[in-house]
Order: C-alpha cells, then structure tokens, then sequence
C-alpha cells in the first residue's frame, strides 16, 4: 500500500516537473540584474544619469572598476560601481541591457569574444580591430599600456623535470596530463581548443576551478599539471611558478581598455576621465594594487582611491 | 596573511546588510509554509487514504537537494536566476512538505478518548478542532517549525553556487582569496541566528502552552 | 529554449566530465561518508540506546548538527586540508553521523520493553539481548536514519564540487559560469533523480526490514513515531 503510493507520488511529482519543463521558454540565465530590465539604459551616464561601473568576479577587475568610477567622480560625473558581476558572457549582457554602462575589459579576449577568427596578433592591430566587431551602442575608449595576460604555468618542478618552457612542449605531455583553469575557459578560443588547434596538445581532462586556492592546491600536489592565472597574479612569482611562452600568439595581447554604452563615450567629461586613468596606468600599478587586496586584505575601493591620489586624478 | 579581524571592522556594512538579507530569505518561507500548512494539514489529516498519497508526494519533493530545486525554480516561476523569490519559494516548498507531516502527525496524535469527551460535552467539530486537537497537536507543529527554521537558515547559504545566497557570500569570498575571517564570521552569524531562531520559537511555546513541559526530551 | 537539450545530447555523457562519471563520482563520495559514518555512529547508537548514558548528547548534536551551513563547513576544511578525497569524506562523513546516531539510539531505547524483559527472563546475557532483541526491533529506524543521512550527503556532495570539480554539482557551477542553463537543469535534474531513487530504495529497504521485524505488529507506529519522525534532517 505505501508503495503504491508512494509510487503515484512520485510520478506526480516527476509530471509537474515535466510539464513546467515544457512551458519554459525563457532563459533564466539571460539577465545578468533581475529586477532591471531596462531597454534604454538608465545607467548611461548622459544628461547626468549615474554610470554604473561594472566589474567581473576577479580582484583586478573589481580594483578596476573603482578606480575609473572614483575618477569620473573627481571628475563631476556621477558613478557608482557594480562588482562581481561574474564572467565576460555575464556582465556584457548586463552592458548591452543596460545596468551597467562601463565595465574594464582586455583587449585581446574582448576580441576573440566577438571575433574568434580574429587574425590580430600585436597590440596595436588588436586594438584597432575592436570598433568594427563590437555590438550596436557599445564602444571601447583608448587602451592602457598596461597588461594582463591569461598565462598558462606548471610548477618549477614538473617544468625541470619534463623540459616544459613553451606551450609547444605542451604536447609532449598532455595526453596525460590535467588542466586546471576557470569554468569558462574550457570552451573560449585560447583554452584546451586553441591548444589543440594551434599546439596540438589534447589534455586527458580538464578541471573547472571556480576559485584559486583549490586549483593552487591541486597544481601542488600535482593533481593537475598545468593551471592558468594571470599575469599580474602575486602567487605566481609567490610559488615559483614557471610561465609558458606562446610563441604562436594564441593568448592575444590583453591591454586594458574600458568598454562602455555609446553614451557614455559621447559624454566628454566620462572620456576625459578615463582617458587619464588609462594613460597613468601602468601593469607594475596592477601587480601592487593586486597584492594589496590579495594577499594584504584591503579593501578595493580604498587601494583604488589611493593610487588616484598618487597619480594626481582625484 | 589568512586571518585579519580588523577586516570585521572594515566591513561592518556589507556584513550587515548580508545578515539583513539572510534573515529575510530564510524567515519569510517559513512564515508562509506556516500559513499553508496548518489548512493543508488539516485536509490532509481528514482525507484518510489520500492523505498518504499527498505525503508520500511531499517525501519525495523533501528529498530533492535543495540547490537542485533552487536552480529548477526558474523552470516553474519563469524567474531569472538571480531572482531572490527562487530562494524564497523552493524553501517555502521545504517548508509545507516537512510542516504538513508535522500537522497531520500532531492531529493523529490527539487520542480518540479527548475527541470524543469533547464531542460529549457538546463542542461542535470546529470548536472542537481549535480549542482541543489544534492545541493538543500544537508540541508536534512547534518541533517541525524549529526543524524547518533551523533548516531553512542553513540552506540559504548554499545558493552562493548560483551567485545569491546571503551570508553565504562570506564563504564565496574568504574561500576565493585563502582568508578565513570572512568564513569563520559566516559560521558564527548563521549559527548565532539559527540558536536565536530556535530559542525564540521555543520561548512562544511555552508560553502559548503553558500545560506542556518538558516531558518528551526531542 | 530547450531545457533538456544538455540531458539528451549523447555526447555529454561520456567522457571523464560526462554525465555518468560525475554521477558516479558522487554515488561513490556517498557511499564511502555513509558507510564511514555507520561505523561509527552505529556502535555508538547501541551503547547510547542501551545504557542510557549520554542521551543528552544525541539530542544535542543533531539538532546542532541541522544548523550547520554545509558550504561553510566544506570551504573551511578544504582551506585548512586541502582538496583531496579524504577532506571531503571527513566532512560528508562529519554530516553524515548525526541522523545515524539519533535513529540508532532512538531505535535501541524504543524497542519493545516488554520484548526486552522476556528476553532477559529467558536467561539471554546483556550482549545477546542487544543482538537478538533490540537491534532487529530497531533495524527499521536505524535504516530510516541512513536513509535521512543518505539524503544529506547525497545534497552536499553536489556542493562538493565548489572545491573539487567533482561529482554533478560541476555541471551547476560550470553551467552558472557560461551562462548555460541546460546544462545546470541537466545538474540539478540528476541530482534530484539521484536523491528521489535513493530515497524510494531505502524507504523500500526499510519497509522491507520492518515488515521482517514484527509481522503484524508495527512498532516503529506505536512509538508513536512517523518512521520518518525521529531523524527529520533537511539534506542541503
């Protein structure tokens, strides 16, 4: 008797999963800001209207995204920051529909997120490639000398023992080996695809790590052999780790640039500002603002509004 | 360094407002399941066989992993997934499918002697109903409502893995950059609110039923 | 937009990330932290049920034991241990012992005292009192207490994969991260399958035991007790 019922429980409870499954149409996951969805962008930053600083889930970006909100403040425009949006598909869709208007980006990835088949390699073309792929009503302003690659390490060890200096030597070993690198980047242009495309190494797996310590950890005790960070990363010079040339250019030149709505851009008082932070920027100036909320647990905004300081922009 | 308590200090407000969320999304379900539970209950209680039907519907909604039903929550609401009402709802659903046990255990605890005196000394089955079996099932209801409070508490935190989650943000962060303060402030909020929670329910008991005491030790 | 198009696409089945390696992975994590659990919790139940002594301390901790937030446990271990499997056991076996512990000594105390009487009566020692009586009356609720701690492993282990990549709850990370709601439907669409079939099972093991433990007299109801009553623990 109870499993007879139990059993017509069940299967009531499976039916009206399936027969919600059947009216959903919607993707849940397709706004970044729930309760916003505003086609005009109130966050523009024209006529006054606050522009809302973006950033993504990482310690650099969120620094990134004080400091251009801090120095459009000091500027006279109005700005409030929006951190941790999460991954580039995330906070883009946020851009485009308008609860963000600004958000700091790098040029080479930005590329490959519109263009995979771009054929820039230098700064520069990378650069000048950007405004013909971007989307209707988004524009970047002028890139920074500053730098911030993806980089892909193994430790001094494995380096030594296996003669691993290049991502050439990556096939050697990879049918063995385990890669360890953000969710995201098991599908994007410069993850395991390009290295199959442009390296030829197919790693036996990859490991999706949504936060650094486990993937540190793992890369450690060699649970994995080959990690990817960023170049600014503090625990790479910490460890030891040995970085990976790219002789074939498959991780483009990654310099900051701000993506924005185009009123923004049409705003002078916005362009001015971030043009000087961008020329002021330097990537020593990311390393250290990177260790100071890192590894010294201040606080973004605080580092932030200290480096304009020093660098006369607020 | 990976233990800083002066970072409490500097973030007292972030802190704070994450506590205030936190108590929200894990008292409101609880106070609706409430409401939807004491009638359910009831109907339940008196539809003799489908009223295992109805609860062995409900174990089987219980079992499912509460991060499982806050991500097939837009599937049903047709919310976004960052949507706070998708934590709300799947912990009110928690809520109902554990307080409906607790309210048709509680009536079927009332012995069939003290319904039938009632009945003799001429309460109607509606007075009856409020003034003998509800208060006598009311031990039962007020276990499942610290069950679920307790519970929902807890649970809230796990929908960090799909960006909300409250106090739960604090794990995300400390996890995320080798720091234990913001995780060990996490662990002591949620316990303190749910000890708080569970003090402040049992304290209504006793003083709404003065004739129970501590005579069943859980 | 089809929720089921990750589910259905035969590729994402196999593979060390398909659908069937993590699900196995995370049966595997279940079955390790339950039966680690049992082995402690199991002996300790009986002598709690039996002597009578340190019942305090099973009321105690399993009401403790609910309010723990699982995530902030896992974080923390993994921070101070590292990812590997034995941390991760550790801490689903930590979370699995309540409900074993409180339906065992529950199930031990319950038993039938007039059972037990005739069975000292009849000369039976103190050991084979506990064997021959007690423990066949309570079987059915120390099985319904690895059913309630199955369930909560089963749920933690999803979140697992936060530190470790493994086990289903990878396809909700990774899903939440590339903005692919199929495939976390597909995640959380398993994990509930998983939890659901584990559970009837048990219940069915528990059913089965019980109808074994007195034919036509049904003691886990006359304490009063809803099988599930005892060990009502909300897995994560």
């Amino acid at each position: 008797m109870k499993i007879k019922q139990s059993l017509l429980g069940v299967s009531l409870g499976i039916a009206g999963l399936l027969l919600a499954a059947c009216g959903g149409s919607s993707n849940p996951l397709s706004d970044a800001s729930s309760p916003q969805p505003s086609q005009s962008g109130s966050a523009s930053g024209a006529q006054g209207a606050p522009v809302v600083v973006g950033s993504a889930d990482f310690t650099e970006s969120k620094i990134l995204a004080e400091i251009y909100s801090q120095a459009l403040k000091a500027k006279g425009v109005d700005s409030s920051t929006k951190l941790g949006i999460g991954s580039r598909e995330i906070y883009i869709k946020a851009l485009q529909d308008g609860s963000i208007s600004a958000v700091p980006e790098y040029t080479g990835n930005l590329l490959l997120n519109f263009d995979a088949n771009a054929t820039a390699t230098t700064a520069d073309e990378v650069e000048k490639s950007l405004p013909a792929v971007l989307p209707q009503g988004i524009k970047v302003l002028k890139a920074s000398p500053a730098v911030d690659q993806d980089v892909y390490v193994v430790t001094k060890d494995f380096s030594a023992k296996n003669g691993i200096t290049s991502l050439e030597d990556l096939k050697k070993i990879a049918s063995t080996s385990t890669l360890g690198g953000p969710p995201e980047l098991e599908k994007r242009a410069y993850g395991p695809p390009g290295l199959e495309k442009i390296y030829g190494a197919k790693f036996k797996a990859f490991v999706p790590y949504a936060k650094y310590p486990p993937k540190i950890s793992d890369l450690d005790s060699n649970k994995i052999q080959v990690a990817t960070f960023f170049t600014t990363d503090a625990v790479i010079s910490e460890k030891g780790y040995v970085q990976l040339e790219d002789p074939q250019s498959m991780i483009l030149p990654q310099n900051v640039i701000p993506l924005v709505r185009s009123d923004v851009a049409d705003n002078a008082d916005a362009v001015a500002a971030l043009d000087a932070v961008q020329a002021a920027l330097t990537t020593d100036d990311l390393v250290q603002l990177d260790k100071k909320v890192d590894s010294e647990r201040q606080d973004p905004a605080q580092v932030a509004g200290e480096w304009l300081k020093s660098k006369g922009l607020a | 360094m990976n233990l800083d308590w002066a970072w409490i200090q500097r973030n007292l407000a972030m802190i704070g407002n994450l506590l205030v969320d936190h108590i929200i999304l894990s008292v409101l379900p609880v106070l609706i399941a409430l409401v939807i539970s004491l009638p359910l209950g009831f109907l339940v209680f008196k539809t003799k066989r489908v009223a295992n039907v109805i609860l062995a519907f409900l174990g089987v909604i219980y079992s499912i992993p509460s991060l499982a039903l806050f991500v097939m929550m837009p599937l049903i609401l047709g919310t976004k997934i960052l949507n706070p009402v998708n934590i709300v709802v799947a912990l009110a659903i928690y809520s109902i499918a554990l307080l409906v046990r607790s309210v048709v255990d509680g009536l079927r605890s009332v012995p069939a002697s003290v319904k039938q005196s009632a009945t003799a000394v001429g309460y109607g089955w509606l007075r009856r109903l409020f003034r003998v079996e509800l208060p006598l099932a009311m031990p039962v209801i007020y276990a499942g409502l610290r069950v679920v409070t307790v519970s929902s508490i807890a649970l809230v935190s796990v929908a960090v893995l799909i960006g909300s989650g409250a106090l739960g943000k604090l794990f995300d962060l400390g996890f995320g950059s080798f720091f234990y303060t913001p995780i060990i402030v996490g662990l002591v909020l949620m316990l303190a609110l749910a000890l708080v929670a569970d003090a402040l329910i049992l304290l209504i008991q006793r003083g709404t039923l003065p004739w129970f005491r501590k005579r069943r030790t859980a | 937009m089809n929720i089921f198009s990750y589910l259905t696409d035969p590729a994402n089945w196999e593979g060390p990330a398909g659908i069937w390696n993590l699900l196995l992975q995370q049966l595997a994590y279940t079955a390790a932290s339950v039966a680690i659990a049992a082995v402690i919790a199991i002996p300790l139940g009986i002598f709690i049920g039996h002597t009578g002594r340190g019942s305090f301390l099973v009321i105690g901790v399993s009401n403790a034991a609910r309010a723990i937030p699982t995530l902030g446990l896992l974080v923390l271990v993994v921070l101070l241990l590292g990812t590997g499997v034995g941390p991760i056991i550790g801490v689903l076996a930590v979370l699995a012992l309540p409900p074993i512990l409180t339906a065992t000594a529950a199930g031990i105390h319950g038993a039938d005292p007039e059972a037990v009487h005739a069975g000292r009566a009849l000369g039976l020692s103190e050991r084979q009192v506990v064997s021959k009586v007690e423990w066949p009356l309570a079987l059915p609720l120390v099985i319904s207490g690895l059913r309630s701690s199955t369930l909560q492993v089963v749920a933690t282990a999803t979140v697992a994969a936060y530190s470790s990549g493994e086990g289903l709850g990878r396809l909700l990370i990774t899903g939440n991260a590339t903005r692919d709601y199929p495939q976390m439907f597909a995640g959380a669409f398993m994990v509930a399958v998983l939890a659901v079939v584990l559970d009837i099972l048990l219940g069915g093991v528990g059913w089965l035991a019980s109808r074994h433990a007195s034919p036509g007299r049904r003691t886990s109801r006359s304490r009063g007790a809803s099988p599930r009553g005892e060990t009502i623990d909300q897995p994560a």
